[in-house]
């Protein structure tokens, strides 16, 4: 079953057209057929770059446990909501929180995360999708 | 909570936020670089902010509330309106701050989306935008590629500095790091230096993986150590930061420049722009000039006062 991480609305449409009526929630959690898709939006087009893995869900407990962290090294509170498409900078990380949130992931999980995917994950789903990547080739 | 209520999707911009209140701003010449920032511990009159959220594309505000908690809600809308206000001064009344469009190139660096008229060619705007929690700034450049970032300076970290700076910095500059004997020192300069490396990979647009922090060294020309501690006027090559990529270090090339400031006594604020040498005209320095703004109320030009110290400036 494919399912699509990234960005959670499309904006690749050309830029002539209006505003998408239904935008496209990319969520992890939800398998999305492409064809469907293709067919509601003839001028969709997957650019070669990556704005999209298709990836196997991470697991809501990893999902979970990346929020747990985040929170605590961006000190929100407990009961505030996030999820998988929650960007680590809208929640107010700037760089160096961005690689501490992964050293810290790291020493959770028991694994090591190279540099330039340290420095790239920009969502809460990019961390846990790289983690569950890490743990299955370990 | 900002959000919560419902707004609507089809919300005409006030007449509150038309252009005409927000003082237009000549295009930085081809050898400036402008900067506008906002702090937002100083923005919490509610009804401005709701203001302000006008401003924001429906994306954007479907964005901000998802967002948990007010201060986090603020943070988002003041950034979104800082990055379309600042834009908008310098068209001339011509686009009004609600009807940017932004799109992302190849790599994920934002940019603007103009929506051409025949009747009227955009200028080649750049910009970047940078946020902590306590300052957010928005830098802009024409016709060169531009990367910022702002840090706390009283900022700590998680982890001990030795460990991060292994990690993600070069030999040179963890040697560098460890001849800082006090630590209050040590930590301000890896932060400096944080800053100046993170500004850079922000300029380039390339992403990170185009290069990642222990691919490249940033120091001074002039001397093989690299001393961020002066602060100084100096125009001299010695005082200039320059990069050097470890795959070539022999070929340093002088198409970044970088100035490291620091801002209000707060906040250190590293830019970097790509110093494109234009034929037959005079390779200055760029001047760089910056603003402290609350949009549509009020703006100050703070480049020349104490609250904005240049610790290098662009050589």
């Amino acid at each position: 079953m494919a399912a699509f991480t990234g960005t959670s609305s499309v904006m690749f449409l050309s830029s002539s057209s209006q505003q998408i009526k239904a935008p496209i929630r990319i969520s992890s959690l939800k398998a999305v057929s492409l064809s469907t898709q293709r067919a509601k939006f003839p001028s969709l087009r997957m650019r070669s770059v990556p704005r999209f893995k298709v990836s196997c869900a991470a697991k809501p407990e990893t999902v979970e446990k990346v929020c747990e962290i985040v929170r605590k090294q961006l000190a929100l509170p407990a009961e505030s909501t996030l999820s998988g498409d929650s960007k680590f900078s809208a929640l107010g990380a700037d760089s160096l929180d961005t690689v501490e949130i992964v050293m810290g992931l790291e020493e959770a999980f028991g694994i090591s995360v190279e540099e330039e995917s340290a420095q790239s994950i920009a969502t809460v789903q990019d961390a846990a999708d790289l983690i569950e990547k890490i743990l299955e080739t370990k | 909570m900002f959000c919560k209520r419902g707004f609507s999707m089809h919300t005409t911009v006030k007449s509150f936020c038309s252009s005409s209140y927000l003082t237009t701003i000549p295009l930085p010449s081809k050898r400036e670089t402008h900067m506008w920032y906002i702090t937002p511990d100083e923005l919490k009159d509610a009804s401005l902010i709701d203001q302000y959220l006008n401003v924001l594309s429906p994306s954007e505000k479907e964005n901000v509330i998802r967002l948990p908690g007010d201060k986090l809600q603020r943070s988002a809308i003041l950034a979104r309106t800082l990055v379309r206000t600042t834009l908008a001064r310098y068209t001339n009344s011509v686009v009004s701050p609600s009807l940017f469009k932004f799109r992302k190139n190849n790599f994920g660096k934002p940019e603007v989306d103009w929506q051409c008229d025949k009747n009227w060619k955009p200028p080649p705007l750049h910009f970047n935008l940078s946020h902590t929690s306590s300052l957010i700034a928005c830098g802009v450049t024409v016709d060169m590629p531009i990367g910022i970032d702002v840090e706390e300076k009283q900022r700590k970290t998680r982890n001990n500095l030795s460990s991060l700076a292994r990690r993600f910095f070069t030999l040179d500059e963890v040697d560098y790091l460890n001849t800082i004997s006090n630590p209050e020192i040590q930590r301000q300069e890896f932060i400096k230096l944080w800053t100046l490396k993170e500004a850079y990979v922000k300029a380039l647009g390339k992403g990170f993986s185009a290069a990642p922090f222990n691919t490249f060294t940033i120091r001074f020309r002039g001397t093989s150590r690299l001393s961020l501690q002066k602060c100084g006027h100096s125009n001299s090559e010695e005082s200039e930061i320059i990069v050097e990529t470890l795959a070539e270090p022999k070929n340093v090339t002088t198409n970044w420049r970088f100035a490291l400031l620091e801002l209000a006594s707060s906040h250190y604020v590293a830019i970097c722009v790509e110093n494109k040498r234009i034929k037959g005209v005079e390779n200055d320095p760029p001047l760089l000039k910056v603003w402290k703004t609350v949009p549509f109320i009020k703006d100050e030009l703070l480049s020349e006062t104490d609250s904005v110290r240049t610790i290098s400036s662009f050589v």
